[in-house]
């Protein structure tokens, strides 16, 4: 069984950043996560890690709900590291034969290892605290244009249609004999597998579209939710904001 | 009775080498229940996205309540016609039920709290009150059928036009569903129209059949269509089940005209002959029995 991609599995959770007002939560975050991602200097980019952890503890996600995805993560972000870590010139460490690493190498793809890490942690804590349509309706009201929300919206709904779909070709072709293995036979068949999902896509896509005609669709449709905003979510948004700006000021001023 | 729905000489081809409808014509009155019935790639749905002005047929016409569908802009019709597609995941297309049961009602520039209103009567006819948050992918089969139908049920439509609302669901979300459809047209007058290939579903949903095959082959009661079985055998359709058995049970000597073609209709038939035949229902084996019987099973199979 092939699993659903959904991020938002704990949105059901209460914790201080499950009651974050959307649109505080969704800026504030962003303004984190661009802060982390820009850190020059390792040390700071230990704290800006902690603090990302710290917000994922708070958020009460379990851990290993946010490993499960941090795996392909990683395995993306450390043979970047290693790569680096031989290829960035610099004073030599070691080196194996005609490889060396360089201490220039080991800290640049630390940091950057950090960074990408401190980032997609944060993820979490920003989307995963509330329900998936939340945050497409959250950037609606934050001016985000209305073709991406749409964008968002559709796509959100129908991965889970197309998961299904898939799933019903794949079966109906292992009831049929049908093994993943590499040779040509197995190829042709995967590749008039997808083919058949495209087709059956591009299908429902037109389907769909009847449908939201049939209920007065003319191209931006409209959703109705209410947000509130009280005084802890500008709190929490400015503490947030806050940190993420204290990480830069200490790095320019040298202080760690 | 007011005209809801006149098509004309509706024609209509995909590409050179389908042609899906030839001519139709079809009338359908206000508060009428009407069943389309035709095998699959009888052009069913193709009839039905054109009542309210997705398709446009490349000759002919269709009115709904006096108003050409080709003419009036889509908001002026299909506040007045409401149409649920066959498959839930097209029709559910928002994030939330919810969002999908406020699309409609949104679209028809209702203010938010008469939205609100809207949606939350749509789920109590519909038995989905406390559905609001719940995804489309969360739901059961039967359930996002009922969504779906509640999604058109919010923009309070005059004409419903169902898509093969019994397909695929099981026996008690689809006796369910029929219910309902049954209650909206009892209770509120909505007219109804019904495309569907399940006979047995026929009988209580519709007061009149057509059989279309691309061209309208009959129009009548569903008594009338589906006594006429070489007409069903020629455009790939069944015979309802209640029918058959009431066919053999004539074979066993059970005294009938008309015979039922639903439950309902079965209950009501059993009654009124047990009443006039003094108590009691007389069955024999005559010597003709198992003839009539074996004629009857040839007459079904080969099908
Ligand atoms: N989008 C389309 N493009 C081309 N041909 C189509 C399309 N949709 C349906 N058809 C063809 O039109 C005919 C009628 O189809 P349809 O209206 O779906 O029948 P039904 O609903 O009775 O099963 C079929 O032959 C079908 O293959
Ligand atoms: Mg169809």
């Amino acid at each position: 069984m092939i699993e659903y991609p959904e991020i938002d599995r704990y949105a059901a959770l209460d914790s201080l950043l499950h009651r974050f007002d959307p649109r505080a939560k969704i800026i504030a975050f962003l303004f984190l996560i661009f802060s982390v991602v820009l850190i020059p200097d390792l040390k700071i980019a230990f704290i800006g890690f902690f603090f990302a952890i710290f917000l994922l503890i708070l958020s009460g996600i379990p851990l290993a709900f946010v490993l499960g995805y941090l795996k392909w993560v990683a395995m993306f972000v450390l043979s970047f590291f290693v790569i680096l870590a031989f290829t960035f010139p610099g004073e030599e460490l070691f080196n194996f034969y005609f490889l060396s690493i360089t201490a220039e190498g080991l800290y640049t793809g630390s940091l950057i290892t950090l960074r990408a890490f401190s980032a997609v942690i944060l993820i979490f804590p920003m989307i995963g605290t509330m329900r998936f349509d939340t945050t497409i309706k959250a950037l609606d009201r934050l001016k985000v244009p209305n073709s991406l929300v749409q964008m968002l919206m559709f796509t959100y709904r129908y991965i889970f249609v197309f998961v299904d779909e898939f799933q019903r070709i794949w079966t109906a072709m292992e009831s049929k004999g049908f093994k993943l293995r590499t040779t040509l036979y197995a190829l042709r068949t995967i590749g008039k597998a997808l083919g058949m999902l495209f087709v059956r896509s591009y299908e429902r896509a037109e389907r769909v579209y009847q449908a939201m005609r049939s209920r007065g669709y003319t191209g931006n449709p409209k959703t109705m939710v209410e947000f509130e905003i009280h005084v802890k979510d500008y709190i929490l948004a400015v503490f947030i904001v806050g940190f993420a700006i204290s990480l830069h000021v200490i790095s320019f001023l040298g202080v760690v | 009775m007011r005209e809801a729905i006149t098509i004309k000489n509706l024609s209509y081809t995909y590409s050179e080498d389908t042609r899906a409808l030839e001519s139709v014509n079809m009338t359908v009155h206000e508060g009428e229940r009407i069943a389309i019935v035709g095998p699959n790639g009888a052009g069913k749905t193709t009839l039905l996205l054109h009542l309210n002005g997705i398709l446009h047929g490349t000759d002919g016409q269709v009115e709904v309540f006096g108003k050409s569908v080709d003419k009036v802009k889509r908001e002026e019709i299909i506040k007045d016609i409401g149409l649920v597609f066959q498959d839930p995941d097209d029709q559910l297309f928002m994030p939330t039920i919810f969002d999908d049961l406020a699309f409609g009602p949104i679209n028809l520039g209702l203010k938010e709290d008469e939205v609100r209103e809207r949606v939350e009567k749509a789920l109590l006819t519909l038995g989905l009150s406390g559905y609001e948050n719940r995804c489309p992918h969360h739901l059961s089969y039967g359930e996002k059928k009922k969504a779906s139908l509640a999604a058109v049920m919010s923009m309070e439509p005059r004409i419903l036009v169902l898509d093969e609302p019994t397909a695929n669901l099981d026996p008690r979300s689809r006796a369910e569903l029929i219910e309902i459809i049954k209650g909206l047209n009892e209770r509120e007058g909505i007219t109804i129209v019904t495309a569907t290939h399940d006979v047995n579903a026929v009988p209580t949903l519709a007061d009149r059949v057509y059989v279309l095959n691309k061209r309208i082959i009959a129009e009548g009661t569903s008594q009338k269509i589906f006594s006429d079985v070489e007409l069903l055998k020629e455009n790939n359709l069944e015979v309802p089940e209640v029918f058959k058995l009431f066919e053999v049970l004539q074979c066993f000597g059970y005294n009938c005209e008309e015979l039922p073609l639903s439950v309902d209709d079965a209950i009501e038939h059993l009654t009124r002959t047990v009443e006039t035949e003094g108590g009691h229902i007389h069955l024999h084996i005559h010597k003709h029995t198992h003839d009539q019987v074996r004629k009857l099973k040839d007459k079904y199979e080969h099908h």
